[in-house]
């Protein structure tokens, strides 16, 4: 049975989406929210724009969750993923990478780490059975992972106004880039839903992602969205989560990160710890370090009006093949169209080079990352 | 449920045809506008361009994706709609009036189909 066939599973929050209208597609076998309807003020640009100046809420409950638990639990995971967990402390969430032997990545995720005997992972949704599988196969005794895929929501909070919606409802908000707590939230109702308040994000803005059990997690939606809109905010779908991650120049597994492209290529290597002794793929990631990539992540701009898409072929301007496009979209802070391209490694900088826009040449520039500044930190 | 006027006719593709005396105004349908989401970026076609029913004449592309536009009509273009460079949002707003693409002089429309068999061809 193809994983096509399956049916798509649902977000504990999906009855929302339908109420609001949303247009749903299917996110790594999830059937999840592309964009709200123009006719409630919905839609990617208006969208990505209430997070850049406001706050948007995001279902991202397709992201995988897992936990291991035991002794050693962090030196195990410490062992398998690139970045070095030991550098940093419980309470505090790290992004890295899965990779196989020869150094291509499995999935990218997010490892919160609680304590020696105890990681929190976030994996991505259609990666999420293959790291948990990947994890199992190398278990020493004493350490359990599970798969925790349906007993969470995540919802991503994002925007300069957050802070003012975690105030609204009494949640933690005096969190350091990068930390997370556990906590309970009483609703208004009396009830009482245990979350995890991490203040991470995928959006370039300042924000939280919260993790409630799935059974509360409505609830909490609800109260969030009530003060989000107080605050100019409103829910956001995952066509807006894209085109602000590509103005930040976040990979996108699949996309900036995959099997085929290895951190090194990725200019990912700030998420390896080259000095552990062992982690997935070291001898081959160390092996293509000391050679250097042939290609690296760039950011690119559009000098006219053509959008960058991605699979589309970067030229230099003796017309040879130097780059392709790994995501590309249009930005709507910009008002351009912006990609993220792998080029050869001798371009720069402020080099231009053209982009086969299906049979019209659009003129392109090579840009520092990130294309839009970043308010993660303040 | 998107607005279909009963006064133009469609194509399977999602554009309009509006006759005005000889000429064919052409754009494309609130259906289709709300299908792509946010419209960014229209490549229209040229004046003088000579376009033929049913091929490829322009695109019309969204944060998302880009989609072609396929003219209705065959003909000489008499005109478009150079609002729609700096403005390509009117395609959302307003699909069948401020949002139109362009027009066709003395040409000949090809096959299209009534505003309520457009509106089962939609389903709704």
């Amino acid at each position: 049975m193809s994983e096509s066939s399956l049916p798509l599973l649902h977000s504990p929050l999906h009855e929302v989406h339908i109420a609001l209208g949303a247009k749903m597609a299917d996110f790594g076998g999830w059937e999840m929210p592309i964009e709200y309807p123009a006719s409630i003020g919905g839609g990617v640009l208006a969208e990505h724009q209430a997070v850049r100046n406001a706050v948007g809420l995001f279902d991202v409950s397709h992201l995988g969750k897992a936990l291991v638990v035991g002794a050693g639990a962090r030196a195990f995971i410490n062992s398998c993923f690139t970045n070095d967990l030991d550098r940093i402390a419980a309470g505090e969430a790290q992004y890295t990478l899965c990779c196989d032997e020869s150094g291509g990545v499995v999935d990218d995720l997010i490892q919160y780490l609680r304590s020696d005997e105890e990681v929190f992972l976030i994996p991505n949704a259609s990666n999420t059975t293959e790291v948990v599988r990947r994890l199992q196969a190398a278990l020493p005794a004493g350490i359990t992972v599970t798969n925790h895929h349906l007993d969470f929501a995540v919802i991503a909070v994002q925007g300069p106004r957050s802070v003012d919606v975690m105030k609204d409802l009494g949640l933690p908000h005096e969190l350091e880039y990068m930390a997370f707590v556990d906590t309970t939230w009483s609703a208004p109702s009396g009830e009482s839903i245990s979350l995890i308040v991490c203040r991470t994000g995928y959006t370039g803005e300042y924000g939280f992602e919260l993790l409630p059990s799935s059974d509360g997690a409505l609830t909490l939606w609800k109260a969030l969205s009530e003060s989000a809109a107080k605050h100019g905010g409103r829910p956001c779908g995952l066509g807006a989560r894209d085109t602000l991650r590509t103005e930040m120049g976040y990979p996108l597994h699949g996309h900036e990160l995959s099997l085929e492209i290895s951190p090194v290529q990725a200019s990912a290597n700030w998420a390896v710890g080259w000095k552990k002794e062992n982690f997935w793929g070291r001898s081959a990631l160390l092996v293509q370090r000391e050679a250097g990539a042939k290609r690296v992540l760039r950011a690119i701009t559009s000098l006219d009006r053509g959008i960058p898409r991605a699979g589309m072929e970067l030229k230099s301007p003796s017309g040879d093949v130097v780059g392709v496009l790994t995501s590309g979209t249009f930005s709507p802070t910009l008002k351009v169209g912006i990609g993220l391209a792998l080029v050869d490694a001798n371009f720069a900088v402020g080099d231009h080079l053209s982009l086969d826009v299906r049979g019209r040449v659009s003129e392109v520039v090579i840009t520092k990352f990130p294309l839009v500044e970043s308010h993660v930190r303040s | 449920m998107s607005n279909v006027p009963d006064s133009l006719n469609f194509t399977a593709d999602h554009e309009w045809v509006e006759m005005r005396g000889d000429i064919a105004r052409v754009g494309i349908t609130d259906y289709a506008q709300a299908a792509l989401g946010d419209i960014v970026y229209v490549q229209l076609p040229k004046v003088g361009d000579i376009l033929e029913a049913g091929k490829v004449c322009g695109e019309v592309e969204s944060t998302k994706s880009v989609s072609d536009l396929f003219s209705p009509v065959s003909g000489v273009v008499s005109a478009v709609n150079g609002d729609l460079e700096g403005a390509p949002e009117s395609l959302n707003a307003d699909p069948y009036g401020a949002g139109w693409i362009f027009e066709v002089a003395g040409g000949v429309v090809g096959t299209t189909i009534s505003a309520g068999e457009y509106r089962a061809a939609i389903g709704e």
